[in-house]
């Protein structure tokens, strides 16, 4: 019987140990910024998404047709230069003959 | 310009001399000053490289010449309309049409119509009857009542400046004035009177323009002030951009542009500040077709629309 007794003594101030852990302001205090910090991190993340949407959407419409365009322009005009120097070298073979 | 005054008669070195003359035709002569562009030109810049025509679905247009002075125009346009509703929801219902048109182009007199199915009808009407004096007509009339409307426009154009009178359905009646003030500045006002609103206003504008860059400016008494820039940064690219303020309903928007005009495309982006993003692209296939796509984003309302078509001719 004190054997119970010690045992639920220690059980008892095992748990109001634990119970005294658990219910410290410090730990309380850390669950409570564990669950702000995911919270804070899941808002991050959406709205990080939400401006990377925009972002990628309104840079493919302004900046990739641009940049077609662009190297089109610039095939074109490596195009018409190496014509041009074709075209300037046939004046002189008739000159030879 | 002309000189104002000769070169001095002393003995001074040739590359003197150049630049005195130079300096002297730099300083303006304010009895020759250009004659200033049309005052509902004013934001032309701005508004060719930030407004193009976007439109939602395909654009079909064909344009044949009969003759030097004389073409016809076919046009077939199929996509969603919006509907202006109340709610904050934008309504989009499909419709397509079929647009006919003749155009008379000559130098004192052009005349433009243009017929839909839906029971439209545009006209213009532009006759030079002198060197001076413009005559400019326009209607729209459509099958629903009290939806038609007509407008007439005098124009007097003078040696530095123009003034435009305007009769419109309605009781509407402006009239506006522009004014060349130096080479590069001009001036100008415009008043208007709508009789069936019973509104009436007064508005001034301001335009200043170099080769490279154009900035105007215009005030309204409905409150509204807009302002734009344009610069060209080579021949072939120019960078715009605008602000709008309303100071009765406290609307800003400012918008911020591109206009690349290549050989074989035009391109033209613009961001706004109501989250709107646009682009309109019109590319060279070959000859007298042109291939476009239009494209406009909405962040804000969710809203997007693209287009593509084809111009013949």
């Amino acid at each position: 019987m004190a054997a119970q007794h010690k045992r639920r003594a220690e059980g008892r101030s095992d748990s109001s140990i634990l119970a005294k852990i658990t219910s410290s302001p410090i730990v309380s205090r850390g669950k409570q910024a564990a669950s702000d910090a995911a919270f804070v991190s899941k808002k991050l993340l959406r709205s990080t998404g939400k401006a990377a949407w925009i972002a990628g959407t309104t840079f493919l419409i302004l900046v990739v047709p641009l940049i077609i365009e662009m190297d089109r322009e610039q095939q074109f005009n490596e195009l018409e230069l190496q014509q041009a120097s074709l075209l300037g070298a046939p004046p002189t073979g008739p000159a030879h003959k | 310009m002309a000189g104002i005054v000769p070169p001095g008669t002393t003995a001074v070195p040739a590359d003197v001399s150049h630049t005195a003359h130079t300096k002297h035709d730099e300083k303006t002569d304010y009895m020759n000053l250009p004659c200033p562009i049309p005052y509902e030109e004013l934001h032309r810049e701005a508004l060719m490289s930030l407004k193009p025509e976007t439109f939602e679905g395909l654009r079909f247009d064909f344009t044949k010449g009969l003759n030097q002075k004389f073409s016809l125009s076919h046009s077939v346009s199929m996509g969603p309309t919006e509907i202006p509703s109340q709610s904050a929801e934008t309504i989009k219902i499909p419709t397509s049409h079929y647009e006919f048109g003749a155009n008379f182009i000559d130098p004192n007199l052009m005349l433009i119509g243009r017929v839909l199915t839906d029971g439209r009808l545009n006209a213009r009407v532009k006759w030079d009857l002198t060197d001076n004096l413009t005559v400019k007509a326009n209607a729209q009339l459509t099958n629903e009542p009290h939806m038609s409307h007509g407008m007439f426009n005098f124009d007097y154009k003078g040696k530095d400046f123009r003034s435009q009178f305007q009769l419109g359905n309605g009781a509407l009646f402006g009239a506006n004035y522009i004014q060349s003030v130096t080479p590069n500045l001009s001036l100008g006002g415009e008043v208007f009177w709508a009789g069936q609103h019973r509104k009436s206003g007064i508005g001034y504008a301001a335009r200043y323009e170099t080769d490279k860059m154009v900035a105007t400016g215009q005030v309204a008494n409905t409150g509204i002030v807009a302002l734009s820039y344009v610069q060209k940064v080579s021949d072939k690219v120019s960078l715009a951009t605008d602000f709008m303020y309303n100071y009765l309903s406290r609307d800003v928007t400012a918008s911020v542009g591109y206009d690349y005009i290549l050989r074989q495309c035009r391109l033209r982006g613009k961001i706004d500040s109501n989250g709107c993003t646009t682009s309109y692209l019109e590319e060279r296939l070959n000859m007298g077709l042109n291939f476009i796509l239009s494209a406009e984003i909405d962040h804000r309302k969710k809203d997007y629309k693209f287009g593509f078509g084809l111009t013949v001719g």
